[in-house]
């Protein structure tokens, strides 16, 4: 199905619902993505990033809303729509018994493509993701990054338009994650439209011409980093690695005048994040109430207006991995 | 079309790659099949029999005589014992194989007219073929002497003079009972065990491919390839019947193979290679759709395990796969008729036995052709019960 009010947009999802049982994993979700532009939809696990990306990509239906590209509706039947679209899901996705150019191969043929046009093609691609010397080899012979630019390429065989990244630097050692980086950058000013999922929000920063972030089903705020940078004005995050009553803390905390969000988070739920106005001039009063409460502090650091802290302004939770 | 080729020729070369898979599909049903030939094919019976005459009257050496005829000669070699203790030991030291004793007073007690004393068989747990043949001898004889008894208290009683008795057991011992049984079935052909058993364990080893094909599908679902080609632009139910055609072709190069091999080595014979090939054709139907079933009714790759497993072995036990089907109780006969396998190992047996063409096959591959079918709708039913994603 075209439609002709299309306005230049690639993918266009309106109101966007998708219900489990009595839980709605995702609820009113819309956006849309120009051609060439790399879009984040950002937020903490079991927000409905993933949710989302299926339905985008046809492989979960909406209860409400649609999802369309280039003016074509996108369903979970055979739509031509879908060939538009190459999907990088989260995990690696790929056949390790067999090897890297049978695998391309394979995946292009399902796009169609045959003969001579499917060979440039994985021949090409093979030169993107820097496999070429190994396309004989089978799949589980490579190392853990290799396999990664390798998940990313079979999904960029068929030449799609719209290229839909599922969180694909989870779990990747940081030389890894940093190709992987530079090639979503790359397809980006090549004219590519790219979907990028992350929970980092530094990728997001780094990437993303326009971003969404998206928190319990929700899609609570969207622009690009700098407007959204804006939404928490003067705000810094102030991050004190802490032991002992932490809980009281945070409650003593969000008493004082110029706090705005308070959480505790970290690797090891030590950390506590403090929004606030002018960190610089709080920061006595804060290691004071530390001490009156019984919490010893560790460490400090003042972190300027970023996503991060837009995200604890806009849910008073720090975005969690 | 295209995809659902792309997805039939992935499956294949992964399963031609995967080694485990050549061992279950190809070299152990021939093995196998090799095997269950080699072992019943070569029995050729020759019994050491020992005899022990306490009686040493005509009766007594009537039974050696027997034993000892020309027409068991290559069968039977007899040595003579004095008492049964001795007959005992050479059984237990294995010098003989089995040893009949006659009862002292077995031929008076039969002159006199009373019940003699029974003969015994002194047999051994490891040559329990040998003493079945004495046995059946012995019994024969016996029965033979029973009827000449009947006879000539027959005839007595009919008013013919005592005087005449001598006389009357000698004609009556003329007449003997028929020796033998002429089978008049179908054909003349008797089935070679491994024209049996080569199918037979073809079939078997084939029917792993259900749980193999539905564990596949899972496999894909686990590392997201499954995600991958469905968010490609091919119909919904492109991936079942693309790996239900690799599983197919996969079943008849299996059974072709196991049949090619035990005909060209293993002597198999059957009548019409049309026949054969049409009914390894029907099992690979019957397998696809198996193990389209066990996908749509398993919902992890241990269930879909569970499942399979479950159906491999109930098919195989109740078609016949271990046994012969004539050898099985009635039940079991009429169950196998519910089961593919039966059916095809009816074909199997049919073709085995001289008989070809349509007269062969053409009911087994309707019963294939039902359950099939049955299969089919059961699991076009799951399907639709099951909620779309």
């Amino acid at each position: 199905m075209t439609d002709s009010s299309n306005d230049g947009e690639l993918l266009e999802c309106a109101g966007l619902v998708r219900r489990f049982g009595e839980r709605t994993a995702v609820d009113g979700v819309s956006f849309e993505i120009a051609p060439g532009e790399t879009y984040g939809l950002i937020g903490p696990n079991g927000a409905g990033k993933t949710t989302t990306i299926r339905m985008v990509c046809g492989l979960l239906h909406a209860d409400e809303g649609s999802v369309r590209i280039a003016g074509q509706t996108v369903s979970t039947a055979a739509d031509p729509a879908k060939k538009l679209i190459g999907y990088v899901p989260q995990d690696i996705a790929l056949y390790p018994d067999l090897t890297v150019r049978e695998n391309l191969r394979f995946f292009g043929r399902l796009y169609r493509l045959r003969g001579r046009a499917l060979e440039r093609r994985v021949d090409a691609v093979l030169d993107l993701v820097d496999l070429t010397e190994r396309a004989r080899d089978r799949v589980d012979s490579l190392s853990g990054g290799m396999r990664r630019r390798l998940n990313i390429g079979a999904a960029l065989v068929h030449s799609p338009s719209l290229l839909v990244l599922d969180e694909p630097t989870v779990g990747v050692d940081p030389q890894s994650r940093h190709a992987i980086l530079g090639s979503v950058h790359r397809f980006g000013e090549e004219g590519m439209a790219v979907l990028y999922t992350t929970h980092y929000m530094e990728e997001a920063e780094r990437l993303c011409d326009r971003i969404g972030i998206i928190d319990h089903g929700r899609m609570i705020a969207e622009g690009t980093q700098r407007e959204l940078v804006a939404t928490v004005a003067e705000r810094d995050r102030v991050l004190l690695t802490a032991s002992g009553e932490l809980a009281k803390y945070v409650s003593e905390c969000r008493l004082l005048d110029r706090v705005d969000r308070v959480d505790v988070g970290g690797d090891h739920g030590d950390t506590v994040q403090i929004l606030v106005r002018d960190a610089r001039s709080l920061l006595p009063e804060l290691l004071d109430l530390a001490h009156r409460v019984d919490v010893r502090i560790r460490g400090v650091e003042i972190v300027e207006p970023d996503l991060e802290a837009v995200f604890l302004h806009l849910t008073g939770t720090a975005l969690r991995e | 079309m295209s995809a659902l080729f792309a997805i039939a020729r992935k499956d294949l070369r992964q399963r031609l790659r995967d080694k485990s898979a050549f061992v279950l599909f190809l070299l152990a049903p021939i093995v196998v099949a090799g095997l269950m030939g080699l072992a019943f094919s070569n029995i050729n019976l020759h019994a050491k029999v020992g005899v022990v005459d306490l009686d040493g009257g005509p009766a007594a050496a009537g039974l050696s005589q027997v034993l000892g005829s020309p027409e068991l000669s290559d069968t039977v070699t007899l040595r003579g014992y004095p008492t049964a203790e001795a007959a005992r030991s050479a059984v237990d030291a294995g010098d003989i194989d089995a040893a009949v004793v006659v009862p002292a007073g077995f031929t008076a007690a039969l002159a006199g007219g009373g019940t003699p004393p029974s003969p015994t068989v002194l047999d051994d747990v490891d040559h329990a073929l040998a003493a079945q043949l004495v046995r059946g001898v012995t019994e024969s004889y016996v029965a033979q002497i029973n009827a000449d008894r009947l006879s000539v208290q027959t005839a007595l009683a009919a008013g013919v003079p005592a005087a005449s008795t001598t006389e009357l057991a000698a004609r009556a011992a003329q007449l003997h009972a028929p020796e033998r049984i002429e089978a008049r079935g179908l054909t003349d052909d008797p089935l070679k065990t491994v024209s049996y058993f080569a199918p037979g364990m073809g079939i078997f080893f084939v029917f792993f491919m259900v749980g193999f094909g539905a564990r596949s599908y899972f496999t894909e679902q686990q590392q997201g390839t499954l995600d991958r080609i469905s968010a490609a632009p091919i119909g919904s139910g492109t991936v079942l019947l693309g790996k239900s055609l690799s599983t197919f072709v996969y079943s008849l190069v299996s059974l072709g193979t196991v049949t090619t091999v035990s005909w060209l080595v293993f002597g198999a014979r059957w009548a019409d290679p049309f026949g054969v090939a049409v009914l390894c054709a029907a099992m690979a139907v019957a397998v696809v759709c198996l193990t389209t079933l066990v996908t749509v009714l398993a919902r992890t790759e241990r269930q879909a395990e569970g499942i399979a497993s479950i159906i491999v072995f109930a098919l195989a036990l109740l078609g016949g796969n271990f046994v012969y089907a004539s050898a099985s109780p009635p039940a079991l006969r009429r169950l196998a008729l519910f089961t593919p396998n039966g059916w095809a190992l009816r074909g199997f047996t049919d073709l085995g036995t001289g008989i070809g063409g349509w007269s062969a096959v053409a009911a087994p591959l309707a019963g294939i052709a039902v359950f099939s079918a049955a299969t089919a709708v059961l699991t076009l039913v799951l399907l639709r019960l099951r909620r779309p994603a």
